[in-house]
């Protein structure tokens, strides 16, 4: 009973309504004004998980689609069965909280270098089995123009040199776990969004995401897996640039400030000074 | 003071409008069919004239346009593994599952979105959050939805501010999707850093009104409630979960 009333003092009960209204008022002027095939919804969520820790950032993300969905003047739009997928993502960011995952790891030039192209062949890696599908390599099936691989290929040698990139110019082998973190976070909200997407709204969600929805299921995919390649392809995208943003907030808090949260001090670790 | 609510809907206790909601929209989801979302679609739509909501819900109906756009096309021209088309249109076949599957999705997300849309025209968030209070929520738990319901608004408005004060500096906005994007940035910084920065000032602010002290708060304006309501309210979660219950085993089959 301790660990669950140690994540909420009165600073994390402070804290989560700004990042419930963080994830709201950013979420909602990405799906409408911008469009894109992200969501950038879970900054809030995954900030207190890191801060506070895994219950209070899976409320976090459970009261921001909750709240998004039913309160008086905002609500509206589909986001409500989502708080499932929102409450993981909080857990997950508390965990990866927990594990020191967002502190500061200053490295030597050549640890550096191995983590640059480690990040590097992880994206690959995760990059590979979206690109090899059906849906989008083959136009036939597709009906995707193929300039569509193209653009997938390029996105992914995009993201691969930003984060070597960001690892080697921060000098820092936080941006190697962040963006570890990132992609898993994103690949389980994936999976536990496609049956929900599946069975409750048939596979689309009103977002721009439906595009590729409809392209897989042009390419033969069935329901579930049509919202799950969307996903695979969305999610950890979205989740590693959030992750990262998450991480470049906390960079410009001060220590005392994130030092007075409940996990704060395996974010500044135990150095003084 | 505040004037007592007028009208049967209305002058119900909070809670039990917000059970009849989330009971309305989980049978809507979880039992397919055309039955029960017709029948909550029409409870939902007694209850907007009863209530004389009118013109209130016309933005609520509209926003669910864009999604059921959506449906109906993905799932009408691209349902998996259907053969019985009716309609050709150049490549794409329309199919007759694919439109059950439309029109049945499309219903549910109606009676869902519109049960929504009854509960928060009809319910202040203040008389809602007072009375979770009584039953036992927690001022904790108070505080957290209301806050977030109050910030949401102060925050748009605050980043409607940051986007005018970084126009008036030269940053564009509008255009093509790639300057909307780096548009973005300027925007969030500002926004987010200034609503952290208030995470301090108001910590103290509430260390300083004993809000972590564990004696419970009198209630000045209690909500009316009484038997009746009560036993409605657990007759319906319990009918709901029921009727969940039956169907996810199998054991229940409505058209």
């Amino acid at each position: 009973m301790g660990w669950i009333s140690r994540q909420f003092t009165t600073r994390t009960i402070v804290l989560i309504p700004i990042a419930i209204a963080i994830n709201v008022v950013l979420g909602y002027t990405v799906q409408t004004v911008l469009k894109l095939p992200i969501y950038l919804d879970s900054i809030g969520t995954i900030l207190v998980g890191v801060l506070a820790g895994p219950l209070a950032g899976a409320l976090t993300g459970i009261l921001s689609n909750l709240i998004w969905q039913y309160a008086p003047g905002i609500g509206g739009g589909t986001i409500g069965p989502f708080a499932i997928t929102a409450g993981v993502i909080g857990l997950l960011a508390g965990v990866w909280g927990q594990l020191g995952i967002y502190r500061s790891r200053p490295a030597s030039r050549t640890v550096l270098i191995l983590a640059a192209v480690t990040a590097a062949v992880v994206i690959g890696v995760v990059a590979y089995p979206i690109l090899n599908n059906p849906a989008y390599t083959d136009p036939n099936i597709g009906g995707y123009p193929s300039w569509v691989f193209t653009a997938i290929v390029l996105i992914a040698i995009v993201a691969g040199i930003v984060v070597a990139g960001f690892i080697l110019v921060s000098k820092d082998l936080a941006g190697f776990w962040v963006a570890l973190a990132g992609v898993i976070t994103g690949i389980v909200a994936a999976f536990v969004s496609a049956p929900i997407s599946a069975y409750v709204f048939g596979g689309v969600t009103g977002s721009g995401v439906d595009v590729l929805v409809a392209a897989l299921r042009q390419g033969g995919s069935d329901v579930i897996h049509a919202s799950l390649g969307q996903g695979l392809f969305s999610d950890p995208i979205d989740k590693t640039i959030t992750s990262f943003v998450v991480f470049i907030i906390l960079a410009g808090l001060s220590r005392r400030i994130i030092a007075r949260f409940p996990n704060g001090e395996r974010l500044v670790g135990p150095s003084v000074d | 003071m505040r004037r007592t609510p007028v009208g049967f809907y209305r002058g119900l206790n909070p809670t039990t409008k917000l059970v009849i909601a989330l009971s309305t929209a989980a049978l809507a989801f979880v039992l397919r069919g055309w039955l029960v979302p017709l029948v909550a679609l029409l409870v939902v739509g007694a209850t907007v004239v009863r209530a004389g909501l009118g013109r209130a819900f016309v933005p609520f109906v509209l926003a669910t346009i864009p999604l059921l756009i959506s449906i109906v096309l993905v799932n009408v021209f691209l349902y998996p593994g259907a053969t019985d088309t009716i309609l050709v249109i150049g490549p794409l076949r329309a199919t007759a599952t694919g439109l059950t599957v439309a029109g049945q999705a499309s219903l549910r997300i109606v009676a869902f979105a519109l049960s929504v849309a009854v509960f928060a025209l009809t319910t202040p968030t203040d008389d809602l959050l007072a009375d979770l209070e009584r039953r036992g929520m927690g001022r904790r738990g108070t505080f957290v939805i209301g806050a977030a319901i109050q910030t949401i608004p102060r925050l748009a408005a605050r980043a409607g501010e940051v986007a005018d004060s970084q126009r008036a500096r030269g940053l564009r906005t509008e255009g093509s999707v790639w300057r909307r994007i780096r548009g973005v940035v300027p925007l969030a910084g500002p926004m987010i850093s200034g609503a952290l920065s208030e995470v301090e000032e108001r910590t103290m602010a509430l260390e300083a009104r004993a809000f972590s002290a564990p004696a419970r708060r009198a209630v000045l304006r209690p909500m009316p409630d009484d038997n009746v309501q009560r036993a409605g309210r657990w007759l319906l979660g319990l009918a709901t979960v029921g009727l969940i219950a039956l169907t996810v085993t199998g054991h229940l089959g409505l058209p």
